[in-house]
């Protein structure tokens, strides 16, 4: 029987081909390659955004758009001064005011329950009450009713708050109660780093014009400021006291704070307390008046009341 | 012939000096037996057809094994008897010759060689292997969980106020000494498994103040301390010595932080044993301040404690790195308050914050509270006024997660309470190796023989 013979190998072998490539292999299994890295990419991408997950993020605390751009806050102690003298204030308040487009809030004594604190306290509180009436002012300025705006043209947020003009501004390293306060203001504070401007006279700190930026702090501060404990214990001068008080006890306050020459923003009418009055500068005050009699402040007032009258007039 | 007995013969006849000709190597033979003749040395030279005047006796090179026996030998394994090993001049001798073929490549050729089956069954082998190595003793585990972007776990720093009572008033005694010894163990433990850091501090009376009356407010310097001294943290944890870590397998993550809004309750009128009025009502407050959970996002919680039956209990709390908490460690001593109230205040800080709490809305705004079995449960030698409460005693039923053994120094037994939870704990977390043991085998052979045994 014949079988057909399995034809015969060539003589004349093929040229070896070299492989395509090295790992022949490879070929099929690269799909599973590119699967299981796009898997570990994946996981990795989990891993990465669940550890994100699991960070709190910071609290997105209200930033204050600046519409006010100053809250102009005053106390109006019907007991203090005279109903004549205080329309005075309230109408200066409202035209400065208007000129920038700032807004104004008044408070009396008995606005605020005060738990049986001396009616001074009720400062405090008015400030507290700017920040919740005007959540998007930029900053809130306390200006006692003893005080008048006698220099229109200057805005107080160019003028005191800008940071850089803070930094040139600012008194570092300074004694925080006048004569040889161990407590000492930072030197090492930034102009955008300042919370609150607030200025000495001869005695101590003064807190009849103070500046405060809207934000988590101020509320802090004032809230610390009004806390029950300072109010129970017997300051002498109640507000002020506690805030000497708080100012030096308390870094977190301190680190804050600065403390700007008295003419700025809280130039008095005579000498003997604290820096006089000079025409050009932005406020007055009459520290002493209303301690004197009912009619002091008005006597006393007069000739500035005139002076700040023309030049509302004039601008 | 004795010319053949000659001791050094020379080819050519005559005498020459030894070692001078073409065999004198060889002169000595060391072929064993029969002495070798002069003679049947020379035939044997003259006869072996190499003639080229080797010396055909020759012990080396010959048979296979001679041949190839360096070569074989330097191929096998070999162990270093030098303690010098890594001596320079071997470096790279004397290794497997097969270590010169790729990783790849050898691996290619088992895994070539191998059956399908064989494959998938190795494979599952690994898949089982390996989670367990990786999960259970490789030190990988450790530093996922530590990391700050994986675990998390240097983001949280555990407080610990220890050696209570040593220092100048040096009362400690043996079981003071024991309670401490145990306390630190738990809490070591607990974080070597999570990866949190643990910050011990020395609670003991020193004459630390220039005014002494500050004494025992030191909790407030020490998380200001901790504060500094971890800058990536971001939960610090505050523990009192008489506490222990019941459960040690939950992590603080899971166990609050990754639910944070969820574990805790912000309105005080949910449990309030100080009868706080809550939220604030006065006008002057704005939206936030008057609500009664804050803003109610888990970003705006930087302190979290637990009440007991009497209050606040800061027996263990947590505070968040935040600029809230620099505020509040500062304001929390402040002389004025201190004056006024040191005689009220029994529990110091506890009670300042207390104070803080209902006086100032910035406080509560940041405030929330976790239910007090979730890290401070209480045995039921604490607040046991009115009998056991299940908001406050712990029940091992529930595995509660930390046990505050809170005023056992006071006319109760610390190190006894700290024994007992210690056992109970290590009994609830035994492993599966011991619970088959004792509660199997030793039940078995309990039925089996009246015996009680332990394996």
């Amino acid at each position: 029987m014949h079988f057909a013979l399995p034809p015969r190998k060539t003589s004349q072998p093929p040229p070896y081909i070299p492989r395509a490539s090295r790992l022949p292999g490879l070929r099929r299994t690269r799909f599973k390659l590119i699967a299981l890295v796009g898997l570990a990419l994946l996981a990795l991408i989990y891993v990465i955004t669940r550890s994100n997950n699991s960070q709190h993020a910071a609290p997105n605390t209200h930033a204050p758009r600046g519409n006010p751009p100053v809250v102009l806050v005053t106390v109006l102690d019907a007991a203090k001064y005279s109903k004549a003298y205080l329309e005075t204030v309230r109408e200066n308040r409202i035209n400065y005011a208007e000129k920038h487009g700032y807004q104004t809030l008044f408070a009396k004594i008995g606005d605020y329950s005060l738990n049986g604190s001396p009616g001074s306290w009720t400062t405090v509180v008015a400030a507290r009450d700017a920040l919740t009436k005007y959540p998007d002012c930029r900053y809130v300025w306390y200006l006692d009713a003893s005080g008048f705006v006698m220099n229109p043209a200057l805005k107080v947020e160019e003028h005191v708050m800008q940071p850089a003009r803070l930094d040139e501004l600012m008194k570092k390293d300074m004694p925080v109660v006048p004569p040889d306060s161990i407590i000492k203001t930072f030197s090492h504070l930034k102009g955008q780093d300042v919370e609150l401007v607030l200025t000495q006279d001869k005695e101590g700190l003064s807190a009849g014009s103070f500046i405060l930026r809207n934000g988590e702090w101020a509320r802090f501060f004032l809230e610390t400021w009004f806390a029950p404990i300072y109010r129970s214990y017997n300051f002498q001068k109640a507000e002020v006291h506690a805030l000497e008080h708080i100012v030096q006890w308390h870094p977190t306050i301190l680190s804050r704070m600065a403390i700007v020459d008295q003419r700025l923003i809280n130039a008095y009418n005579k000498g003997v307390r604290g820096e006089e009055y000079k025409d050009g500068d932005l406020i007055v005050r009459f520290p002493d008046c209303a301690a004197a009699d009912a009619q002091a402040c008005e006597t006393e007032s007069q000739s500035f009341v005139q002076a700040s009258r023309r030049a509302f007039a004039s601008s | 012939m004795s010319l053949s007995r000659s001791p050094s013969p020379v080819p050519g006849g005559g005498w020459a000096s030894p070692g001078l000709n073409l065999s004198s190597g060889q002169s000595s033979p060391r072929l064993s037996g029969t002495p070798v003749m002069w003679g049947s040395a020379r035939q044997k030279r003259g006869g072996g057809g190499g003639g080229a005047g080797y010396p055909s006796f020759s012990t080396r090179n010959q048979g296979f094994f001679g041949r190839h026996m360096r070569r074989l030998s330097s191929s096998l394994p070999r162990f270093s008897t030098s303690p010098h090993y890594a001596e320079k001049e071997k470096l790279g001798r004397g290794r497997w010759s097969v270590h010169h073929l790729p990783l790849l490549g050898r691996i290619r050729g088992i895994m070539a060689r191998m059956g399908r089956k064989m494959k998938i069954r190795l494979l599952i082998l690994l898949m089982i292997l390996l989670p367990i190595y990786v999960f259970y003793h490789s030190p990988l585990v450790f530093y996922w969980r530590r990391s700050p972007w994986l675990g998390g776990g240097k983001k949280f720093v555990i407080i610990l106020g220890a050696n209570v009572g040593g220092g100048v008033m040096d009362w400690k005694g043996a079981r003071e000494w024991a309670i401490e010894r145990d306390s630190l163990r738990n809490k070591k433990k607990y974080v070597a498994r999570w990866g949190y850091e643990l910050e011990i501090v020395d609670m003991s009376t020193k004459k630390r103040y220039a005014h002494e009356w500050r004494e025992s407010w030191e909790k407030v310097d020490f998380l200001r301390t901790a504060l500094r001294k971890y800058p990536e943290a971001e939960w610090f944890w505050w523990l009192d010595l008489n506490t222990f870590i019941m459960e040690p397998t939950y992590s603080l993550q899971a166990h609050i932080f990754d639910d944070l809004e969820k574990n805790v309750y912000r309105d005080i009128n949910e449990y309030n044993p100080l009868n706080i009025s809550h939220p604030f009502t006065d006008p002057y407050l704005d939206a936030e301040s008057q609500s009664p959970i804050g803003d109610g996002k888990a970003g705006s919680i930087n302190l979290v404690l637990s009440q007991d039956c009497s209050g606040f209990n800061l027996g263990s709390f947590f505070v968040r790195r935040s600029e809230w908490t620099d505020r509040l460690l500062d304001v929390w001593w402040d002389p004025v308050a201190y004056e006024q109230k040191h005689m009220e205040w029994a529990h110091k800080e506890q009670d300042a914050l207390e104070q803080l709490y209902i006086a100032q809305p910035w406080i509560r705004k940041h405030t929330a509270f976790l239910p007090q079995r979730m890290i401070n449960s209480f045995p039921s030698g604490a607040c046991a006024e009115h009998g056991n409460d299940a908001r406050i005693h712990y029940h091992e039923k529930d595995r509660d997660f930390l046990v505050n053994m809170a005023g056992c120094e006071w006319g109760r037994d610390c190190w006894g309470e700290m024994y007992n939870f210690r056992e109970l704990s290590y009994y609830l977390n035994r492993s599966w190796w011991e619970r088959f043991k004792e509660d199997f085998l030793a039940l078995i052979w309990f039925k089996l023989t009246g015996q009680r045994v332990k394996f």
